[in-house]
């Protein structure tokens, strides 16, 4: 075949040729996850579209005669060699006729060239000529029965980098209702009581990914009548306090070696040690995004004007469903905000960032009365005291303790390798502990 | 629109605020938004509270700047081309958030990491995007003046905006009060007053 291939175990092309999402999923294929069945075109044919401004010759009938065996409804989704989240297309459950499968092919293809796309790109330095793959898979419902669902799991908390797997899931619902925050998730934990075998089957795919990457990874699942399918999986990624706990644990789980530890962790990382966080045992009611670092106590407002009332008699944290320009004034009258809706690039966080306030944005259980904010089951009235995490993105009762990674033990532990290596134990910087280390470390390999 | 329905709206785009933006908003000057308002107070529809964030919308002002912009967008059968330009907005609109939060954080070894300002190779070419951006803004905005006029007022506030940070003064992208992210959400408030579009609610 020249554009498509199928999805397998001898799928063995780089990210380049087939994108990363659809490499994934032939490790998956490797270590015996199930993934549903699926062929992936490859990123040469969306060049040929992009130059040509018509699908290549032959790709149609090759991706008809592949997608025969798939069953009468697909998934098409984008996945380029590199991670350009939620700028492309995907497009669920769909007849595979050659028709629709053309239209979904340049629907997807196109989407690589929006201005946003490229403007995406030029601020991340990616080549606009990579040209995304697309996924063609069998659909799989999570919102087929009472035993469907879908989720998001890590193999550990990125939070902190404990060893419990952490994510949601969320019962009788597809997978997009999860990432966009429109439903109520529950804990991931949830499952093992209400379906123990797909909890067993994900203990188990996460187990095997994380020996297989020496690292810890993330995923995404759906499982349809009791089946559990994984739809996607990269390595977890994590950053800060998380990754130290994570390099330290793996050291002592003897998965890697001291050297691959101090080389795990990246010294930016360690440049936020002392921004403050709350603590672990803190009271947390919500957890959203945070998006502008720092912790802030206050009491509770629901308006810019109430905001700028009650902040004559202490700090006041703003709590809004979105931001409006209205709000501006109370931003800057409060010591931080908390949104129920919006992400990274939303008008609450460009301008909490301007006024250097912690804020978390995107409390998809939040909503915010007259005189008072729901969260779940719980209100707070307005004037009760809250403190927000503009780090990890928590919201929690009252005024927890407020620490900093740099009194964390993993931490010292850490940078005592790292003095062992570099041999200087005088006072720096914790960030500057570790690049001298890294500095000896890779000097040795290339040496 | 007359000057003290652009006074009313103004207040109701911008949030409760003093003179400096009304002016900043309307392209008046500051005494004749002075004398608009006081007009406007005395009419019950603004208040204006002292020390506290300056001139405020009441009620029945919400109400009568709700009423006075669908007149003239009905009586001028704008609606489907202010609808179809607004379509075009939105296009824009998450990558000038996009584009803002560049211009803020950046990821360094995979941690969002607050913009320091110190990798002037970066911050030029986060400039360039909002110059193109704003290129195209220009032809948006051109389709929302042309159906409903007063829209047209926005072009010259992003425009000097763009012009101050392009002259050095990098915070008039997403940083001070009367920045290109400002005007921005200013004309993205407006657009869904005007066509009564309600944010969120929940």
């Amino acid at each position: 075949m020249e554009w498509v291939r199928h999805l397998s175990a001898a799928l063995a092309e780089p990210p380049e040729v087939v994108g990363g999402k659809a490499h994934g999923l032939a490790l998956l294929h490797r270590l015996g996850v199930p993934v549903p069945a699926g062929v992936v075109v490859t990123t040469e044919a969306c060049r040929a579209y992009l130059r040509a401004g018509v699908l290549p010759d032959g790709l149609g009938e090759e991706l008809a005669t592949a997608v025969e065996t798939l069953g009468p409804s697909v998934s098409v989704r984008s996945g380029a060699a590199v991670s350009m989240p939620g700028m492309m297309d995907t497009i669920l459950n769909l007849r595979p006729t050659p028709e629709v499968l053309d239209k979904a092919l340049k629907s997807v293809f196109a989407s690589w060239d929006t201005p946003r796309a490229r403007t995406y790109r030029t601020l991340h330095g990616i080549p606009h000529d990579l040209g995304t793959a697309v996924i063609v898979q069998r659909m799989v419902f999570g919102d087929r029965d009472d035993h469907s669902g879908s989720g998001v799991a890590f193999s550990r908390n990125p939070d902190t980098g404990v060893d419990v797997p952490f994510g949601e899931v969320l019962f009788g619902h597809q997978g997009s209702d999860v990432v966009s925050g429109r439903s109520l998730t529950h804990p991931l934990h949830d499952l093992a009581d209400r379906e123990p075998l797909v909890w067993q089957g994900l203990l188990a795919a996460l187990h095997r990914l994380e020996q297989h990457y020496r690292d810890a990874c993330y995923v995404e699942f759906t499982f349809e009548s009791g089946k559990l399918w994984l739809l996607q999986v990269r390595p977890g990624r994590f950053t800060g306090a998380a990754a130290v706990r994570l390099a330290t644990d793996l050291v002592d789980e003897r998965v890697i070696d001291r050297d691959t530890a101090l080389l795990r962790v990246s010294p930016q990382h360690l440049r936020h040690v002392r921004t403050s966080r709350i603590t672990p045992d803190a009271n947390v009611i919500a957890r959203g995004l945070g998006v502008c670092p720092g912790v802030a106590s206050g009491r509770v407002a629901v308006t810019a004007d109430e905001a700028v009332r009650m902040s004559a008699d202490g700090p006041v944290v703003l709590v809004r469903p979105e931001t409006s320009p209205d709000d501006i004034r109370g931003l800057g009258a409060a010591t931080g905000i908390v949104t129920a809706r919006g992400g990274p690039a939303s008008h609450a966080a460009v301008v909490a960032r301007s006024m250097g306030k912690p804020a978390v944005v995107g409390v998809a259980d939040l909503v915010v009365g007259a005189d008072s904010v729901m969260v779940g089951e719980r209100v707070v009235g307005v004037g009760e005291s809250i403190t927000i995490d503009g780090t990890g993105g928590e919201v929690a009762l009252g005024l927890p303790r407020i620490v900093t990674a740099a009194a964390d033990p993993h931490l010292h532990r850490l940078l005592d390798w790292a003095d062992e290596v570099s041999g200087d134990r005088s006072a720096r910087e914790e960030a500057e502990r570790l690049g001298a280390a890294q500095a000896v470390l890779r000097s040795r390999r290339s040496g | 629109m007359s000057a003290n329905l652009l006074v009313l709206h103004a207040l109701r785009c911008v949030g409760t605020t003093g003179l400096t933006r009304v002016a900043s908003f309307t392209g008046m000057e500051e005494s004749e938004v002075e004398s608009e308002l006081i007009d406007l107070a005395v009419a019950g529809l603004v208040t204006h509270h002292k020390g506290f964030g300056g001139w405020a919308l009441t009620d029945s002002g919400r109400a009568a700047d709700a009423a006075g912009t669908k007149a003239e967008l009905e009586s001028a059968g704008a609606r489907p081309a202010l609808t179809e330009a607004f379509d075009a907005f939105l296009v824009l609109n998450p990558e000038l958030l996009d584009l803002c939060t560049a211009w803020q954080v950046r990821p360094v070894d995979g941690v969002t990491t607050i913009n320091d300002h110190t990798d002037a190779v970066y911050d030029a070419r986060v400039l360039a995007l909002f110059t193109d951006l704003h290129a195209r803004a220009v032809v948006v905005i051109a389709a929302l003046a042309a159906a409903v006029p007063r829209f047209a007022l926005y072009e010259p506030r992003l425009a000097f905006a763009l012009a101050r940070a392009q002259a050095g003064k990098l915070e008039h992208l997403a940083d001070t009060i009367d920045s290109f992210h400002t005007v921005w959400a200013e004309l993205h408030e407006d657009l869904l007053a005007t066509l009564g579009i309600a944010r969120w609610s929940g």
